[in-house]
């Protein structure tokens, strides 16, 4: 233990500085690049975008040498790219060039490739935010955004949400485990399963909202509402390449947004 | 300003991160035990919006989807981009929550029987236009197989018949003023949605609801009003009874909890007021 | 300077009848005044008030003054109150902010809401966290400690504030054995240390009697009884109160009953 009367600083285990390629980047620019890796897919229409923004994926994976952790990302897409893929590829409205005929469905080439488009935006998506959940803690995230004056209220709804989510799942969990002890059906029949899940919801919501007023007045005890901007603990490093680098990609992603509305980007594949 | 900072308060602030943790853990639940088409994970938004005014609860809705594509282990498929259909239902049901819709309105007789059929023609009413919508029915943009149609009109009526029995039961003629606010918000979130599923995740989202999308589609619609014409499907359904879950909380909690919310007066009962 | 609450009477917002009428009691730096009732009494309402919680964040109607070394607390805002006066609840759980990864940041929360330097920030949390000898806990997260060990975070996180005054209800009611004996010991440690005005609501009369100088019994809302905290806790009607009274005086009434005489009966009586 450090004699607490030399510290004059946080320990290192608070808010510990990532390091490592694109971890050790600033927060804030790693969220700045998801977004704008999110909004450039979704909105570059064609192969285009998508694409190069898949290609931007993978460098900074295979520098943050995320590999393997991105496979539970892409399953997670399953179900959405299968159902993009089986309605549009057979049943694109207004296509007429028919792949092969089997049986009753007739897939179309404008339907399959309408569906591997919207299948690569949903993978450009997926991982744009995958990479950003690898690479950066909550924590690190909402702690920069603080310092660069965030208004309280952002970064407390942010921080205390991450934080709240496995408390009320873990409770749901301990109501389930609870009301099946005690009989509760949560295969079989639907109108069973509907009253199954009536057990669950209410004293999950009454128990949540209980705790609001006691947490109001922990906080206003604690002088939440007071006005400033809280102290900083640690400073995430940045530099001058990194606030470039930010202003470029939101200036660079703002013009292809624009451009794409006009209609100027039909020319790209 | 301050009607701003009045809807943040604190106890908003307290609120909105349980609330936002109430829709994801029971959206969840709900899409993964009761496999309905419904999602039932805007109870929360709709909650903190009636409580706290419309940007509070916009803000909710759009956090909530948010958080739940980019929270680290639970992240979802589709959800992000609906933030702003999210947003549109928190504010929503913070001008209900202005116009005091989620009130308890005890009455008897003559007045219970007339909210029961103001709510059953307000049901029927934007139902018919639901199925009236081009995306059911003119043959030049889509078709729809029958049985749509058929299921279409079987909810309608299940809808009217739950909504006169909950107004009976309760004696309550709010419940058709919840039932209105719910329809309402349920179309207007359909046709927000209705663009982003099919302009960026191609017509589709991914969940049991899809196959009514396809059934659109074989009928001759196109992508958007497949898109449309399945949101105004399930959504009114949902938002409908997502309104009276959050109907019926707000009526299970004290008026002394109630009246410490920014709209909270709105909400108590007139005889129960000290 | 002292914490003081004179012909106080609160109702709750929305409901009828007051929770407490005509309190007046008076805290010192220093001292600590123990408060002892049946539930529903108005214990809990007691702290809040004192703590400026009621009327200021809760609502309510507050008719007589509460005042704080000087700054009574209707009209103040909360950041003020909180400097001069900290609370500590039942439940620790629901006291942690929820947004900190460390008890560490869960006890600088305060101070950092303060906007106070860094080094100030910090020399504050580690004096906190030694002055309850939860150092090791540090690196913690706070969702995952034991009851006992949740409260004394908790605490630490109020004296970050460096409060004149704390207020603390019921500390130990949904604790176990373990972590009553915690909280306690640390509360004792604090009552002779730490030179804040402390006001214990407690059902553990054993505790109280260890630690407070004073006693104030509420009934209905009500103070009914007030003195030194050895007579009143040994005085026979804390029965009809609602309020059980210390083991020591249970001895001795038992044995006094079963015909003991003196001195044994002294001997009984004293504690160990």
């Amino acid at each position: 233990m450090q004699p607490s009367d030399a510290r004059r600083t946080p320990p290192d285990f608070v808010q510990p500085i990532p390091t490592g390629p694109y971890r050790g980047l600033n927060p804030t620019t790693k969220l700045v690049i998801a977004v704008a890796e999110a909004l450039v897919a979704f909105t570059v229409r064609g192969w285009t975008g998508p694409l190069a923004v898949l290609l931007v994926l993978a460098t900074t994976a295979v520098a943050a040498r995320l590999g393997r952790r991105l496979v539970p990302f892409v399953i997670a897409t399953v179900p959405l790219t299968a159902s993009i893929l089986l309605v549009n590829t057979f049943l694109f409205p207004g296509a007429t060039d028919v792949i092969l005929r089997i049986g009753p469905f007739t897939p179309t080439w404008s339907g399959l490739e309408a569906a591997l488009q919207a299948t690569l935006r949903v993978m450009a998506f997926a991982m744009s935010v995958a990479v950003l959940v690898l690479t950066t803690r909550p924590d690190e995230l909402v702690a920069d955004l603080e310092r660069r004056g965030a208004p309280r209220g952002v970064t407390f709804v942010i921080g205390a949400t991450v934080r709240t989510i496995p408390r009320v799942v873990q409770r749901a969990g301990e109501i389930t485990d609870a009301q099946r002890a005690r009989g509760l059906d949560t295969q079989g029949r639907l109108w069973r399963r509907v009253r199954g899940v009536l057990p669950l919801a209410a004293p999950l919501i009454f128990g949540s909202l209980n705790e609001v007023e006691e947490l109001t007045m922990a906080l206003e005890a604690r002088a939440f509402s007071a006005a400033g901007r809280r102290t900083t603990l640690r400073v995430f490093p940045d530099g001058t390449g990194q606030r470039q680098l930010r202003w470029a990609a939101a200036l660079l992603t703002a013009a292809l947004i624009v451009l794409s509305i006009a209609g100027r980007l039909a020319f790209l594949p | 300003m301050s009607w701003l900072s009045r809807q943040f308060s604190t106890r908003v602030l307290v609120l909105i991160p349980i609330a936002i943790a109430i829709n994801i853990v029971l959206g969840y639940t709900v899409q993964t035990v009761l496999k309905l088409p419904i999602y039932l994970d805007s109870i929360g938004t709709i909650l903190v919006g009636v409580l706290a005014g419309p940007i509070a609860g916009a803000v909710t809705g759009a956090a909530a989807n948010l958080i739940w594509q980019y929270a680290p282990g639970i992240g979802g498929g589709s959800i992000g981009p609906f933030a702003i259909t999210a947003a549109v239902i928190g504010f929503m049901a913070g001008l209900w929550g202005y116009l005091g819709v989620y009130r308890p309105r005890p009455a008897s007789g003559a007045r219970l029987w007339g909210a029961v059929v103001i709510g059953v023609a307000i049901i029927l009413l934007l139902a018919s236009r639901i199925y009236n919508n081009p995306a059911y029915t003119d043959p030049n943009i889509g078709g729809y197989p029958d049985w749509v149609f058929t299921a279409a009109i079987v909810i309608a009526v299940v809808a009217s018949l739950s909504v006169a029995a909950f107004i009976l039961i309760r004696r309550d003629a709010a419940g058709a003023w919840v039932a209105a606010a719910g329809a309402l918000t349920g179309i207007v979130a359909a046709i927000v949605s209705a663009p982003i599923a099919a302009y960026v995740f191609g017509g589709v989202t991914g969940s049991g609801t899809d196959i009514l999308v396809a059934a659109l589609r074989q009928g001759g619609a196109d992508v958007y009003n497949a898109s449309l014409g399945q949101g105004l499907f399930s959504d009114p359904i949902d938002k409908t009874i997502t309104s009276f879950v959050v109907f019926i909380i707000l009526a299970s909690l004290s008026s002394r909890v109630l009246a410490r919310f920014p709209l909270g007066e709105r909400l108590v009962r007139p005889d129960t007021a000290s | 300077m002292s914490l003081i609450l004179r012909d106080a009477t609160y109702r709750y917002a929305g409901v009828g009848h007051p929770a407490l009428t005509d309190i007046s009691l008076e805290i010192v730096p220093g001292s600590v005044l123990a408060v002892v009732g049946a539930n529903e009494a108005g214990k809990s309402t007691l702290c809040l008030l004192a703590a400026g919680l009621a009327p200021t964040t809760i609502g309510g109607e507050l008719r007589g003054t509460v005042e704080i070394d000087g700054l009574a607390t209707i009209g103040a805002r909360p950041p003020e109150l909180a400097q001069r006066c900290g609370i500590l609840f039942q439940n620790a759980e629901t006291q942690l902010s929820g947004t900190a990864a460390t008890v560490w940041e869960e006890v600088a929360f305060g101070p950092r809401n303060l906007s106070l330097p860094l080094d100030e920030v910090v020399e504050r949390t580690e004096a906190a966290l030694s002055a309850l000898g939860v150092e090791e806990l540090a690196p913690r997260d706070p969702g995952r400690l034991s009851g006992g060990q949740a409260q004394l975070v908790a605490l630490a996180a109020v004296l970050a504030m460096r409060p004149a005054y704390l207020v603390l209800d019921e500390p130990t009611s949904q604790l176990d054995p373990q972590g009553t004996q915690l909280v306690g010991s640390a509360l004792q440690r604090l009552a002779q240390e730490s030179g804040a005005g402390l006001l214990v609501v407690e059902h553990k009369t054993d505790l109280l009697a260890s630690i407070a100088e004073e006693c104030v019994v509420l009934a209905d809302g009500k103070i009914v009884a007030r003195g030194s905290a050895g007579d009143v806790l040994a005085d026979p009607r804390l029965d009809e109160w609602g309020v059980e009274p210390p083991s020591t005086a249970r001895i001795e009434r038992a044995a006094r009953s079963a015909g003991v005489q003196e001195p044994m009966l002294s001997a009984l009586a004293t504690r160990p």
